[in-house]
């Protein structure tokens, strides 16, 4: 009896794993092949980087600034009040600032393009670009995805930047560091191995926002309740493969630079 | 199958009425376990208009999902312009689909687009057109043969029900199809409006020499742009005939139909 009821929901997982799998192979073979949308992707690049750019921004300097001060009564039990800079740069630019932009991008791109395929869905507007004998994946999706996994990199270093000065502020508000002391501290202990293996899991993180996004869209069903689940859905399943590619980036870059 | 009358509509002689565009043939469609196409039959001529009557859920707008392929039937033959839909390569099905329009019931017009950029879709996407002389000239005289001119920058969300189902049909009219497939044209409309629509559908039909499916349930659109009717009940067509014909049928199902139709 327990096997009757726990085979439809794995046929079903399996089902949909497959189906990601061909919506994935699909988007291959449509970068290259038919041409590629390029006006729809300059604007794609800029509905999901610039329009980003205040919100990642914020949340970045706060994200500095909040660090420094939680930091600083730890640091300053252990004398090294100094080391504030140096502690803050390696774990915003190695981790905290790439994994949190990328949720915040998830929050914001992730579901902003769920939404709008899966209303595109609801309303026939994807059948309508079909029978019409445009290509709804290369124009819709392609743009898409090529957008958030080339968006993201960029709004992750540029708040990486950001929550470095938010830090600058944060330190300032206790004690009096220059800011010439500040990014010097900074940037000496930085390395290739802190922003190169950071800027590759953003890319990852990127296309896992633009693609599961895409895929919940399109894959919504024909109910205006789809919509809003095609746009949660597409939060979650985004934001844990944030932490899957995480997890998996932390392994391979130990392997590879912290040996 | 009732059979009805010959037609006695006011409505100009057809061209050539004898090629047959559209060939279906015992048509089958199952979803899960529910038969919504039991095997049906349909031929449609050159320059004709068919109207297709039925309750909701009969499966109406299933059969003319699957003549452009965005279903797959389960059994049956389905030839437009002498090819087998189902065999068809992705190249092969968008060549049908450009010669095969298709107007959604709220028009399915791109809501990120304005009118004009909606109807450029098309053109610069499918035709691949380059001219912008052609392309704006093309969009005009589209929109100018459904009366939509005056709405050319607005965006869809500007537009009223009716006004989106003529810019749609002008979308769809703009890459000059043969074969046009109405969805529930008049669905959601005044008394007023549909009656436009219905002659709107008319005179496309002459300016174009279009083929077209309509299917509805409005009585009057059916009165209006049919040359021939075929009713359909429970995924099987059960009656065909023009509407003067079918308005005399004794059949059940024809007589509910008809019943207030004066």
């Amino acid at each position: 009896m327990a096997a009757e009821i726990v085979v439809p929901g794995w046929k079903k997982w399996l089902e949909d794993i497959g189906d990601q799998v061909g919506f994935f192979l699909k988007f291959l073979r449509n970068i290259f092949t038919g041409g590629f949308e390029w006006s729809e992707f300059v604007r794609q690049c800029y509905e999901i980087g610039y329009r980003s750019v205040m919100l990642v921004g914020i949340t970045s300097f706060i994200m500095g600034l909040v660090l420094v001060v939680q930091l600083r009564p730890t640091l300053v039990s252990f004398g090294s009040a100094g080391m504030l800079p140096k502690t803050l740069s390696v774990s915003f630019i190695r981790e905290i600032g790439p994994v949190i932009i990328a949720l915040i991008c998830a929050g914001k791109i992730a579901s902003s393009i769920g939404a709008e395929l899966g209303s595109m869905k609801v309303t026939e507007q994807l059948d309508a670009m079909e029978v019409s004998g445009a290509n709804p994946v290369q124009y819709l999706v392609v743009t898409r995805i090529l957008a958030t996994t080339i968006m993201v990199p960029v709004l992750s270093l540029m708040g990486d930047v950001i929550g470095l000065f938010g830090g600058f502020l944060g330190i300032n508000i206790r004690d009096d560091m220059s800011f010439h002391l500040y990014f010097t501290k900074v940037i000496s202990v930085l390395d290739f191995t802190d922003f190169l293996p950071a800027l590759v899991k953003t890319v990852f993180f990127g296309f896992a926002i633009g693609f599961v996004g895409c895929y919940k869209g399109f894959n919504s069903n024909k109910g205006t309740e789809s919509v809003g689940i095609a746009a949660n859905s597409a939060v979650v399943t985004a934001s844990l493969w944030i932490f899957v590619i995480d997890a998996i980036a932390v392994q391979v870059t130990s392997l590879l630079f912290y040996k | 199958m009732d059979e009805g009358k010959s037609n006695t509509q006011q409505k100009p002689p057809a061209k050539n009425l004898t090629e047959v565009v559209i060939a279906i043939k015992g048509l089958k469609k199952t979803f899960g376990e529910k038969a919504v196409l039991k095997g049906i039959n349909l031929e449609l001529k050159r320059s004709e208009n068919v109207v297709v009557l039925g309750r909701s859920g009969v499966g109406k707008s299933v059969a003319i999902q699957c003549i452009v392929g965005l279903l797959k039937p389960d059994g049956g033959s389905l030839k437009v312009f002498g090819d087998e839909v189902a065999g068809m390569t992705d190249g092969e099905l968008k060549k049908l689909r450009i010669k095969t329009g298709f107007l959604f019931q709220g028009g399915a017009l791109y809501d990120s687009m304005t009118v004009r950029e909606n109807l450029e879709f098309p053109l610069t996407r499918v035709l691949k057109l380059k001219d912008q002389r052609e392309i704006d000239k093309r969009v005009e005289d589209a929109l100018d043969s459904v009366g939509l001119l005056e709405a050319i920058d607005k965006l869809p969300s500007d537009l009223s029900g009716g006004m989106r189902k003529r810019a749609g049909l002008a979308r769809t009219i703009i890459v000059n199809p043969e074969i046009i497939l109405y969805d529930e044209p008049t669905t959601g409309l005044d008394p007023i409006t549909s009656r436009e629509i219905s002659y709107l559908i008319l005179r496309i039909q002459k300016k174009y020499k279009t083929s077209s499916i309509i299917i509805t349930h409005d009585m009057e659109c059916a009165r209006i742009a049919a040359d021939r009717i075929l009713i359909m009940d429970d995924g099987e067509f059960i009656a065909e005939g023009s509407f003067k014909g079918l308005h005399k049928s004794k059949n059940k199902i024809v007589e509910a139909f008809f019943k207030d139709v004066l």
